[in-house]
């Protein structure tokens, strides 16, 4: 065998038809990554995105978490080269963007699910992706089947796809190169229930593979259930860069206390409250502790000999992790109506 | 990394947006009726331009050639109002993307904003060349008859006429395609363009006004139309062919430049 075969062996490639992956090293890691480095958006006044400083790393599904407004999609559109950053910059394994020659094998990217001609049948929308990166026309077969739109479905034209289907075709445009750094902007939005147990299978098994999977979502339970590490920002702000456990575990955890006995319930509370916690009671029978654990204040009450009913952990969800890192970053706040959000 | 054992050469990468380019076009019934229109509005034009020769004609008597015109002169003043048809195609190629959003796409596929713009370029233009040749047929076709013993034919002379046509309306194709990319939106490029090619020479020349009449001479539709004629003044029609190519060029730098530059 001469040397360049053995060359061309290790290399990804199209071989028998197939898109065959070489992966290892601590190189490759390292050309999976995307890396932001004081990432900055200004429009006019507004700062979208500011100085954001973050590493996504290949094997697990980092979650970009924000609410609306914070500044998600436009940092994924730097990344992709298609927003210019006022400041600082966005690599993928090193490299901009735009520096790319056959983009599609490295990074493949869901933006907007809506974004197809009314007119194109997302077969050929998909094929005219094919085409400019040199991607073999079966592969678009391929990644149709993998996503579940039938032939009779990826040739409706665009206006006709519901938000589900869009959101199909466009996994399937990212998936087209199987590429090793993979991007989705609100991937589950309009899927039914079985589209987002399929999602996040996907996003699962992507990363498994050693790929670097970024997803943003204003889904906190979605993220709970799919993502390894959190991005969150705020205002465009960096709050959060942590496996998933730790903001969750870093969020303050109030503990809800019973007990049949109202004397010793306020002892317990005037002994708490002495430590430096938080307590508030609710009716006679029940107290709320924040800035303690389930462990310090059970001690205490087996301490003092008073007899519990309830003793348990509350609202440690990442639902209200978000919300606290959050407060007050909040472009828009909900009225009394509650139609604040955008 | 290339990790992609294709060919990453410019000419691979220039191929493989063409045939995107091609894909979005044919993919796409507008392009098909803007083809139509296009193919109507010359029949239509020709005929009508054809029976007001014939009609204008005071002369009684054909055997006296004074008063026949050429077919291909008749098609030449067919193309000042099919043109909007044909540049059509060439702006909708990017006007359509910014509408649709698929731009964001188009340029995750291609980051290279010249390569992109260059590919529908050459799509544009070879497809509206294309087109021209049939319309240039269809209104031969359709004046032939109409100017009866008022027209001559000269095989030679009206092919070339039809292929000056298909290559003016080329070129005014990639030049709808780079101000389109520059302006983003279909309306005020089409606007442009009307007033680029018709309203301000025109405005211009109205007064008869050396100064001005020569500033109107460098205008892409007067430039083009002295190319079809093929004038001797004021300037030989090959000047005005590169005159024209000249804001084919430029419109494409323009729209590159807007592309490199805006967010997309």
């Amino acid at each position: 065998m001469t040397g360049r075969a053995a060359a061309t062996r290790r290399k990804s490639g199209w071989r028998g038809g197939v898109w065959a992956r070489w992966d290892g090293g601590p190189r490759a890691y390292r050309q999976r990554m995307i890396t932001l480095r004081g990432l900055t958006k200004r429009f006019g006044a507004t700062v979208a995105v500011d100085a954001l400083t973050v590493d996504v790393a290949p094997g697990r599904v980092t979650g970009f978490l924000g609410p609306n407004g914070a500044g998600k999609s436009t940092t994924m559109r730097m990344i992709l080269g298609l927003d210019r950053p006022t400041a600082g910059q966005a690599l993928i394994g090193g490299r901009a963007y735009r520096e790319l020659r056959r983009p599609l094998h490295e990074v493949g990217a869901l933006l907007d699910a809506r974004a197809i001609h009314p007119a194109r049948s997302g077969r050929a929308h998909l094929l005219a992706m094919a085409h400019s990166n040199g991607i073999p026309a079966r592969r678009v077969d391929e990644v149709l089947g993998a996503v579940g739109l039938d032939g009779r479905a990826a040739a409706k034209p665009g206006r006709t796809l519901s938000l589900g289907m869009g959101q199909r075709l466009g996994i399937a445009g990212a998936l087209l190169g199987d590429p090793p750094v993979l991007m989705f902007d609100e991937p589950v939005n309009g899927l039914d229930p079985d589209g987002v147990r399929w999602v996040r299978q996907l996003m699962r098994s992507l990363a498994d593979q050693g790929r670097t999977v970024f997803v943003s979502s204003h889904l906190m339970s979605e993220m709970q259930l799919t993502a390894d590490q959190l991005v969150v920002i705020g205002r465009g702000r960096l709050l959060a860069d942590a496996p998933i456990g730790d903001v969750i575990a870093g969020s303050a955890v109030a503990v809800r206390v019973r007990s049949p006995h109202p004397d010793g319930l306020a002892t317990l509370a005037a002994r708490l409250a002495a430590t430096g916690a938080t307590v508030e009671p609710v009716g006679t029978d029940e107290l709320t502790v924040t800035g303690s654990t389930v462990d310090r204040v059970g001690d205490l009450a087996y301490e003092l000999g008073v007899r519990l009913h309830e003793l348990s952990p509350h609202g440690a969800s990442l639902e209200q992790a978000f919300m606290e890192l959050t407060a007050g970053s909040v472009e828009y706040a909900g009225g009394p109506t509650g139609s604040g959000a955008r | 990394m290339s990790t992609d054992t294709m060919p990453t050469t410019r000419p691979a990468l220039f191929r493989g947006a063409v045939a995107a380019e091609w894909t979005k076009l044919f993919s796409v019934r507008t392009t098909w009726w803007t083809a139509l229109a296009g193919l109507l509005l010359t029949a239509a034009s020709a005929g009508q331009l054809a029976i007001y020769a014939a009609n204008a004609n005071t002369n009684d008597d054909p055997a006296d050639d004074r008063g026949i015109v050429t077919v291909g002169s008749v098609l030449i003043d067919s193309v000042e109002l099919t043109q909007y048809a044909v540049l059509a195609l060439g702006l909708l190629a990017i006007t359509a993307e910014f509408t649709s959003g698929t731009i964001r796409t188009t340029l995750q596929c291609t980051p290279s904003r010249g390569r992109v713009l260059l590919a529908k370029a050459v799509v544009a233009g070879t497809v509206t060349f294309a087109l021209g040749l049939l319309l240039g047929g269809v209104g031969v076709l359709v004046a032939r008859p109409v100017l009866g013993d008022w027209g001559s034919a000269p095989t030679a002379d009206t092919i070339g006429d039809i292929v000056a046509v298909a290559t003016y309306l080329a070129l005014v194709g990639v030049l709808a395609l780079g101000l389109a990319a520059a302006l983003r939106s279909a309306v005020l490029t089409l606007t442009v363009l009307f007033a680029t090619l018709m309203i301000v020479p025109l405005s211009l020349q109205e007064p008869d006004i050396e100064v001005l009449n020569r500033i109107a001479d460098v205008f892409p539709g007067v430039a083009g139309g002295h190319f079809l004629a093929g004038d001797a003044e004021p300037y030989p029609g090959w000047v005005g062919l590169l005159l024209l190519a000249g804001w084919a060029g430029a419109a494409l730098v323009l729209g590159r430049a807007a592309l490199r530059r805006r967010d997309a």
